[in-house]
């Protein structure tokens, strides 16, 4: 999905370099809508309070979500739009692209959201998404100390995360 | 329906790190002699394992989707058999079956040909209400839920109790939608 | 097809022979079931120390188990009667058969003479572990300590046993070290025994 005109990106933000993290910022969310990360690498504009920020980014989704797949053409039964869906129900989205971001999305079976917000150059972060999974359920799904829907303050996976994401974006 | 995962969960078990049984079964066995310490009925130490089952089904299921590349579950029956062949294989390394489903779809049995909670366990006198493996009713019933199913999951058959092998019965509630969490006027 | 025949049934535990140990559950069966001692028992105290307590106390119990079995099934019931005997059957046998490996090392204190160490670069039980600041010197390898302290006990090897992290130069993470503290009685009979 493209929003806001084809390839011509314009004002762009600096091409993506070899070295430096090209990512913004990373946001995973569980069923219930609970923020259990934020991290953030490159975001010099800020205009919301954390809470409004977490929230409007989950209503996106989950709008976004409701609207790709009532949009989608190859299935003739479809509940109305707005109608829940279980998650990985009907079709899904996996991106959007605008003139100053890539968003990259991930949703399991479980409903926890990974979102990774980065250059609107980069590729294709489907597989990178899935390796921050196996991050999220090394790291904090078996920590003994984490309890399930809480905030994530697991300094392993933070360190793991931020070089990984050095990596790829 | 294109198949929804992997078919058994031979390979999978076959590439994760594992350890002896026996620390896991023994293990297993403290935990269940600390609660009948901590809370002297058997009933209540019933539930506790159910609960504690619960809170690990919270936690398994992703690890469970991670691995075995599952990527939804939306038919209870289709997911019936991921548990069983996939699910058990892949953490317990012990193969399971389901079977004795309902007309409506909505209930069946997983019955257990080996279960390594259960080594060198015999119930004493003063414990014969206990389910000594509820933490798997529990886990059963708490991943199934992360997955948006609700369900009830009770022991047709105990070999502890002497049955001849290890019954689960799941039923299926109903299936929870997701729902907007927030309020709008927030 | 249901496979209930392939269980054989005992209508007894101690007619089933005695398993030889070969069966395995994968890591992370056991790492949740750890997880959730954890959880069960943070509900059930007011502080660390007492959290490391109730850990310590499961462990005892499955290190007591423990030695049972390996007497049994490879030692023909014979048992160690000497301290460093017994601290290698710890360091090697038990470690083997609980963790799959040796442990990295066996070494004696410099400062006590009653004191033993057990290091783990990566102990079991800490493997997926992130301590928040405000548990302070936490460490689940209480459990593991229990486990030692239970396997000596029973073996007539009386011992204080904790478990503490070693930061590790160079390195982000700190090893476990199972510190082991004899009673007075094990060592004056190990100064009779010659």
């Amino acid at each position: 999905m493209q929003f806001f005109g084809g390839s011509e990106i314009s004002p762009s933000p600096p091409a993506p370099t070899a070295s430096g993290n090209n990512a913004n910022m990373m946001y995973v969310f569980n069923r219930n809508g609970v923020c259990l990360l934020y991290r953030e690498w490159n975001r010099p504009l800020r205009t919301l309070n954390p809470q409004q920020d977490h929230k409007l980014m989950f209503g996106l989704l989950f709008s976004l979500k409701s609207l790709t797949a009532k949009m989608d053409p190859t299935i003739a039964e479809k509940g109305n739009l707005g109608v829940p869906q279980l998650p990985g129900q009907g079709c899904s989205f996996h991106s959007f692209r605008t003139n100053t971001y890539k968003l990259s999305f991930m949703e399991t079976p479980s409903g926890i959201k990974l979102i990774l917000v980065t250059h609107p150059r980069t590729g294709d972060l489907r597989e990178s998404l899935k390796y921050i999974y196996n991050l999220y359920v090394e790291y904090v799904v078996k920590n003994p100390l984490y309890s399930p829907g809480t905030p994530i303050r697991s300094e392993l996976f933070n360190t793991s995360l931020d070089q990984y994401v050095r990596s790829i974006a | 329906m294109a198949p929804a995962g992997p078919r058994s969960g031979d390979a999978i078990f076959a590439s994760v790190e594992r350890v002896n049984a026996e620390l896991f079964t023994l293990t297993y066995g403290a935990i269940v002699r600390q609660l009948l310490t901590d809370l002297e009925e058997v009933e209540e130490v019933n539930k506790q394992l159910d609960q504690m089952g619960y809170n690990i089904g919270v936690r398994l299921v992703d690890e469970f989707l991670a691995k075995s590349n599952v990527s939804r579950c939306v038919d209870f029956k289709e997911t019936a058999e991921v548990i069983a062949k996939v699910g058990f294989k892949m953490f317990l390394g012990v193969t399971a079956s389901v079977t004795n489903w309902d007309a409506e779809g909505t209930c069946c049995s997983i019955v257990l040909e080996d279960n390594p909670l259960v080594d060198f366990v015999e119930l004493p006198d003063t414990c014969q209400g206990l389910y000594y493996c509820n933490v798997l009713s529990g886990v059963i019933r708490g991943a199934l839920e992360m997955v948006s199913m609700k369900t009830e999951v009770t022991w047709a058959r105990d070999m502890l109790r002497g049955d001849d092998a290890f019954e689960l019965q799941v039923k299926l509630l109903k299936q929870v939608p997701e729902e907007y969490p927030y309020k709008d006027d927030e | 097809m249901i496979g209930v025949g392939k269980v054989k049934q005992y209508s007894n535990v101690l007619d089933k022979p005695l398993s030889k140990g070969k069966q395995e559950v994968s890591l992370s069966a056991f790492a949740f079931l750890f997880s959730e001692l954890v959880q069960y028992n943070q509900t059930q105290v007011d502080n660390i120390a007492e959290l490391e307590r109730r850990l310590e106390d499961a462990g005892y119990s499955v290190g007591a188990r423990v030695l049972e079995l390996l007497c049994h099934r490879d030692k023909g019931n014979r048992r160690e009667t000497r301290l460093l005997g017994i601290l290698s059957f710890v360091h090697s046998t038990v470690w083997k058969v609980l963790f799959g490996k040796v442990a990295d090392s066996l070494e004696k204190g410099t400062e006590h003479e009653d004191e033993y160490m057990i290091s783990e670069k990566e102990l079991l039980v800490n493997r997926f572990i992130s301590i928040p600041k405000d548990m302070g010197t936490f460490n689940c390898g209480a459990f593991v300590a229990g486990i030692v302290r239970g396997v000596l006990d029973g073996a007539g090897f009386p011992a204080v046993v904790t478990a503490h992290f070693v930061p590790i130069e160079g390195q982000q993470r700190p090893r476990t070290t199972i510190l082991i503290k004899f009673a007075e009685e094990v060592l004056k009979r190990e100064a009779r025994l010659g």
